[in-house]
């Protein structure tokens, strides 16, 4: 018998991160097959892109990354294989580029190109993941990098996309005929076409959008499965989409007043269930590698995120905010974790911090919508 | 799992309702002539010579005191030997020949109670030094030391909580010893003159509190309780048990004393009581050989000195001996490994666990945060590990590493299967440089 000696402690866990990269998959699911029921062909073709781009991409990284050192001696492809990949490559590497392709594939608008596609997967996966140095290293996330890469790009190409009409009479939803996303109602056109979408078929995804975005009922329940699994941390989902839903009140108030025909808790659910809110923060936002370490930074980033999201949402010229507040956000959170002032502990100033962010959005909200702010033409 | 990590997977159900085996009289005992606190010692008595038990054949020298090496037997000195010392060295042992007489050295007397109700914290602090008696939970730290503050003390906290996993020891010793752990507390009271004392212990053991309802009854007015506290890791841990017993959060590096507390092991309370009745050291403990690599864990009563090589049979020996196998004495997390099964159990083992070794594969880290939310000293370890990485000194200073316990916890509870905590060991060395 041999006995080896170890550091302390001895024993680990059961958890690991493969475990955790299951989860999300899991998760991801129900949305998939969703999405795939109802755009069968896109969402198979956008799906295999992503899936075969960026698993290609993380292969080829990872044996460039281990390449074998030049020698005098000639090595045989095999033995040069083989010290690139064996046990560097590992279910890890295909899981991670996985999830990323899923999320990608859901995020992508119906009426994207294919060429959008191929080449949002190809800059996500290698500008927003693997020039970081892989798994973990990231400071963006891959699959948002992509789509906004793809939608900055080539975003005057897409078009739009109807859901099968058998899908709107499924669930008896209001005989629509118009091509506007949800969203696009709210920020381009008027305001009283807001009555259109009633929130239930909302909640069912019976609306253009993205290929997986707009099905809340299976976000939510990944988002279920995941909080009772643990493998996301609930502190970056209820404190982005609180804030967020604080900051749609205030502003529904604030554009509707209290007696109106739309009231401003129907308005705060719309945005609530419109554009990539509730997708983002179940899938994007949680992503550990791009979020701050400690628990009170986790606050933080959620609310930060929230308010650049709603932000966009009502101010600025973009339909949707979640993929570029999200982007905005990961920069925030390195910026949280710097060594000079991170620290796990709850201190009131960092409570002060979070109640006076939100209080200084919801006043800037009021008032730039006061003050015809608001970005409707 | 992106969560604090707070209950460690854990046996000792399995061990902990079984009776302690006694296992007196291994045919050699060994006496360590050195150990972590004293490097040097002096040996008093020559090859042939008869001991008795409890003689003191030797001083250790340490930094700032001295400590008598005691004999656990009697029986002949017959030479040196080298064995594992608990800290993982190769150490000098007093071989001794048990005679199996086991004959009292002439120092130990029998105290009766109006004369230990005379005696003075001092003459307790010059008792319990010539005893050479230590905290037995693991930190053999001179137990006189302690002794000697001037603080008053109002509080003595009994540290039962054993929140390590898989060990035993300290719950069959008060399950099974009940009497002398209330009479030690008694004594340590009268020396502080302290009013109240909290034995601890995890609320999940019933059966050590069903057992201490009912002693506690023949113990009126004595100021004595019971105090139930958490279940998690590291309950045990000095400021989380007063935080938890008392409602007192010590700030980083003040010593319990300040606010009036004086805790103590219950394994030292044992010593306390032997030295003070009886003027004996202590020369038996209770230990748990334990572990997935052991046939049949038990919980054992031995002489200090006992090779582990003995006991090991009395288990049904290894588990699987083909499998590379950990050597652990003391807990799973913060136990040394030992090089080899050869070591020698000195008064601080608290248990022997047997592992097969598993090799998990290092994940890159994920920065979830699991390490950072189980730090109980409020550190950040994935911060101080990429700040070991770069070897920046700067930044590992301002982590303040210093701080950390080596509680293990963030290498348990990391995902990625990282040995955070040999990163943050290194980085206390950064930090001290
Ligand atoms: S070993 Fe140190 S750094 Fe790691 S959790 Fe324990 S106290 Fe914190
Ligand atoms: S070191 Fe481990 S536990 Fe800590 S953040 Fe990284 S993966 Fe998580």
């Amino acid at each position: 018998m041999t006995i080896v000696k170890e550091n302390s402690p001895h024993i680990r866990r059961k958890a690991t991160v493969t475990r955790m990269m299951v989860d999300v998959l899991i998760a991801l699911a129900p949305t998939l097959i969703f999405s795939f029921v109802i755009y069968p062909i896109k969402t198979l073709i956008f799906y295999v892109i992503s899936l075969a781009i960026m698993n290609a991409a993380e292969f080829v990284y990872v044996g460039l990354r281990n390449m074998m050192p030049k020698d005098d001696q000639k090595h045989t492809f095999k033995e040069k294989f083989e010290h690139s990949y064996k046990g560097k490559y590992g279910i890890n590497n295909f899981l991670t580029a996985s999830i990323t392709a899923v999320i990608f594939t859901l995020i992508m608008p119906a009426g994207a190109p294919i060429y959008a596609v191929i080449i949002g997967a190809l800059v996500g996966i290698v500008f927003g993941k693997l020039l970081f140095g892989g798994l973990g290293s990231n400071i963006f996330n891959p699959a948002a990098v992509g789509m906004v890469f793809a939608k900055l790009c080539f975003g005057n190409q897409y078009k739009v996309v109807e859901p099968p009409s058998w899908w709107f009479t499924l669930v008896s939803g209001p005989d629509i005929t118009t091509g506007a996303t949800p969203l696009t109602l709210v920020n381009g056109g008027a305001l009283s076409d807001i009555g259109r979408y009633d929130l239930l078929s909302m909640f069912f995804g019976q609306m253009p959008g993205t290929l997986g975005e707009v099905y809340k009922i299976t976000i939510l329940i990944g988002l279920i499965y995941l909080l009772v699994r643990r493998s996301i941390d609930y502190r970056i989902v209820v404190s982005y989409l609180g804030t967020a839903f604080i900051l749609a009140f205030v502003a529904g108030l604030s554009v509707f007043g209290l007696n109106n025909e739309v009231n401003p808790f129907h308005f705060t659910m719309y945005q609530m269930l419109s554009g990539g809110l509730l997708f983002g923060a179940t899938f994007m936002m949680t992503d550990p590698v791009t979020s701050p370490i400690n628990s009170p930074s986790r606050w933080i980033y959620g609310i930060v995120a929230g308010i650049l999201t709603m932000f966009i949402r009502f101010f600025a010229a973009l339909p949707e905010g979640v993929g570029f507040s999200i982007l905005l956000a990961n920069m925030v959170a390195v910026v949280l974790d710097h060594y000079e002032w991170s620290n796990p502990r709850y201190t009131w100033k960092k409570f002060v911090a979070m109640g006076s962010l939100i209080v200084v959005a919801g006043l800037a909200t009021w008032l730039l919508i006061s003050f015809g702010g608001f970005y409707h033409a | 799992m992106i969560a604090k990590t707070t209950k460690i997977h854990d046996t000792k159900n399995l061990v902990g309702a079984l009776p302690s085996v006694k296992f007196l009289n291994a045919k050699y005992l060994y006496i360590a002539t050195a150990n972590a606190r004293c490097p040097k010692a002096d040996v008093f008595i020559k090859e042939g010579d008869h001991v008795d038990t409890f003689q003191v054949i030797g001083m250790r020298h340490g930094p700032f005191f001295e400590q008598p090496i005691h004999a656990t037997c009697s029986g002949t000195f017959v030479g040196y030997e080298k064995h594992y010392h608990r800290n993982g060295k190769l150490t000098d042992f007093i071989k001794i020949e048990n005679d199996f007489k086991d004959t009292f050295d002439k120092s130990i007397i029998l105290r009766t109670p109006e004369e230990i109700a005379k005696l003075t914290k001092e003459e307790m602090t010059e008792i319990i030094k010539d005893c050479a008696n230590v905290g037995l939970g693991g930190s053999s730290f001179p137990t006189y030391i302690k002794f000697q503050t001037d603080k008053p003390i109002d509080t003595v906290l009994i540290n039962g909580i054993e929140c390590e996993p898989y060990i035993t020891a300290d719950h069959r010793l008060m399950l099974e010893y009940p009497y002398r752990i209330m009479d030690g507390i008694k004594y340590v009271m009268q020396a502080f003159n302290a009013k109240r004392a909290l034995i601890c212990i995890k609320s999940k053991y019933k059966d050590i509190k069903a057992v201490y309802t009912q002693v506690l009854k023949e113990y009126p007015n004595s100021g004595i309780e019971l105090c139930c506290v958490g279940n998690y890791y590291p309950q045990g841990w000095e400021v989380e048990m007063i935080k938890k017993a008392t409602g007192i959060q010590l700030n980083p590096g003040e010593l319990p004393s300040n606010r009036g507390i004086i805790n103590f092991n219950v394994s030292t309370i044992v010593g306390i009581y032997k030295a003070i009745k009886y003027n004996m050291p202590v020369i038996k403990r209770m230990i748990t050989i334990t572990g997935d690599g052991i046939n049949y864990p038990k919980n054992f009563r031995v002489r200090v000195g006992t090779p582990i090589k003995d006991l090991i049979p009395l288990c049904g020996g290894y588990k699987n001996p083909d499998k590379e196998k950990v050597f652990i004495l003391g807990g799973p997390m913060m136990g040394a490994s030992v090089p080899s099964d050869d070591c020698i159990i000195t008064k601080t083992v608290t248990s022997i666990i047997v592992f097969d070794k598993v090799n998990e594969p290092e994940q890159p880290c994920v920065r979830c945060g699991s390490c950072v939310m189980s730090c109980p000293v409020h550190l950040e370890p994935v911060q101080i590990m990429n700040a070991v990485k770069c070897a920046d000194k700067e930044r590992i200073k301002k982590l303040n590493p210093l701080r950390c316990i080596e509680c293990g916890l963030c290498s348990y509870s990391c995902t990625s299967k990282i040995p955070v905590t040999d990163y943050v060991r290194k980085a206390k060395v950064f930090a001290k440089l």
